[in-house]
């Protein structure tokens, strides 16, 4: 059996008291194609409470949907919840004026340590002209930006990923699912730039990846997420703590890689 | 807590030929990730039974499991008209000679359709002895739907639902078939476990890995740490399924 502490602790409490986690991949709300018995606020917070999460940052579904309504949401949601919950502001380049406005709202919200693309979802390459604002804004301010990937999207795979690190050093890209299904190119990006980083949500479901993006990217270039309220944090973890990498790793991914990325970002608790 | 036995209702070794991130060949390899996740036994099959055919891959996991008391073998099916298989009744005795205590169907992969016109007497003797069979979800919702429909009595269990909100669609089928059951392979919904124990009871679902495609680690610790009862929580691990291989009749 797995002799790891980490693992023991969680299989015998369901948290880790020496590792809690940060978990940079949240969401919050209804989505349309899912049903979710865990969408509201309290109920995320006692997932988070259960699986020993620390702090979550969360973009929300209504701000993908609609960036106007849902930014606001989420600011006000994350507030309730000062030192567990942060909030990053999504940006749909498909309305451009709006989107320049939710800019001009960032440095009010003060829960927001980051900005989040989903070009799959908005159907507009990352490395397109509309997203050049946000991503100048980001730069300024040394930002975090998660963004979903997926291997062979015409929007958010490797290459257009590899352009906007190059030109943006001053960002950190999180790649939220680590290019589905591109592995080795998504690795080898997150090796060869420091400012990209891996997410693996629905990729821990890839029997050996954890282990091979460790080896081949580095174990701190993986951080934690599990699209909650999508997917319990437990079979995350479990992908994790039961991986066959060192304990120093596992604390890495669980926890140290993100709270290095995300205390300077912090402007409240 | 460690009083739970897990067993695996969905594992698998061998060569897959599109490749995996880490295959799993052997049966060493699989025993030995077992004892990594404190999984005690698993229902597998062999990749050649999905890659080449049933023909050569339902034999070789035969000779592959030769004493391995912790992994229970399954053989796939074929439809019955192209005579690949032995006919029913030799069929089912090899089974029992073979000690094979499940089937698989994989309609994609061998190019048929999973209904009773195919396999009209065939699928209705594997309902009468009550001898589970397992199908991918990839195979589609409406494929199970009518599946159901038509064998209303078989014990059928899809495999790798989830977990992109499929409880929309794979709930009815809950509410009507009683010896339909999920394994939880990838229903990584969160507190969905709970959710569909509190609908639906715990004798239906059953803890399934995927592995090697998926890892054992997730749905490990999802199911020993999800919020049901310790009663349930045995059942999911094992208990469901021991109970259904124990009513498989190969007599």
């Amino acid at each position: 059996m797995n002799d790891s502490q980490i693992a023991q602790e969680f299989l015998a409490t369901g948290c880790c008291t020496s590792c809690p986690i940060i978990d940079l991949h949240g969401h919050y709300g209804h989505f349309s194609g899912i049903y979710m018995p865990n969408h509201d606020s309290q109920q995320m917070i006692a997932t988070l409470d259960r699986c020993g999460v620390e702090r979550i940052v969360s973009s929300g579904h209504t701000a993908l949907a609609d960036m106007v309504r849902g930014n606001q949401e989420i600011a006000e949601v994350t507030a309730a919840f000062p030192g567990r919950w942060n909030g990053y502001l999504v940006f749909n380049p498909n309305y451009p004026e709006e989107a320049a406005h939710e800019l001009d709202l960032y440095d009010e919200r003060k829960t927001l340590v980051g900005i989040k693309f989903h070009p799959s979802f908005h159907q507009y390459p990352i490395n397109g002209e509309r997203y050049k604002p946000a991503l100048e804004f980001a730069a300024e301010r040394h930002l975090l930006l998660l963004s979903h990937t997926w291997g062979g999207s015409a929007y958010d795979d490797v290459p257009k990923v590899a352009q906007i690190a190059e030109q943006y050093p001053e960002i950190d890209i999180l790649c939220g699912h680590s290019f589905y299904g591109n592995w080795d190119a998504g690795i080898a990006l997150a090796a060869r730039m420091p400012n990209v980083y891996l997410e693996l949500t629905a990729a821990y479901a890839v029997n050996g990846l954890i282990e091979r993006v460790v080896e081949q990217a580095g174990e701190d270039k993986i951080v934690f997420g599990c699209d909650l309220p999508w997917f319990d944090p437990h079979y995350a973890i479990g992908c994790i703590v039961f991986a066959h990498i060192t304990e120093q790793a596992r604390r890495k991914i669980l926890r140290e890689t993100a709270l290095r990325l995300l205390r300077p970002r912090l402007r409240t608790i | 807590m460690e009083d739970i036995t897990y067993w695996d209702c969905n594992a698998a070794f061998g060569r897959p030929t599109a490749g995996l991130v880490k295959p799993c060949i052997s049966t060493s390899e699989l025993l030995a990730e077992m004892d990594w996740h404190g999984i005690s036994a698993a229902v597998v099959h062999h990749a050649l039974m999905v890659d080449q055919s049933p023909v050569v891959g339902n034999a070789a996991l035969s000779e592959e499991l030769a004493g391995q008391p912790r992994l229970i073998g399954t053989w796939a099916i074929l439809p019955p008209q192209t005579r690949e298989l032995a006919e029913s009744s030799v069929f089912f005795r090899e089974m029992a000679q073979s000690n094979i205590r499940g089937l698989w169907a994989f309609p994609e992969e061998h190019r048929y359709i999973l209904e009773r016109l195919v396999f009209g007497k065939f699928l209705d003797e594997v309902a009468l002895r009550r001898i589970p069979l397992f199908v991918k979800r990839s195979i589609g919702w409406p494929a199970v739907y009518r599946l159901m429909e038509q064998y209303p009595s078989l014990t059928l269990i899809v495999t790798g639902h989830g977990p992109w909100g499929e409880d929309r669609l794979f709930r009815p089928l809950l509410e009507h078939y009683t010896n339909l059951y999920l394994d939880i392979s990838r229903y990584e919904l969160d507190c969905g476990i709970a959710d569909l124990v509190a609908s639906y009871g715990y004798k239906r679902l059953l803890l399934g890995s995927n592995f090697p495609y998926a890892p054992m680690g997730g749905v490990r610790l999802m199911l020993a740490r999800c919020a049901i009862s310790e009663q349930a929580r045995a059942a999911i691990a094992g208990g469901n399924l021991t109970r259904m291989l124990g009513k498989a009749d190969l007599s």
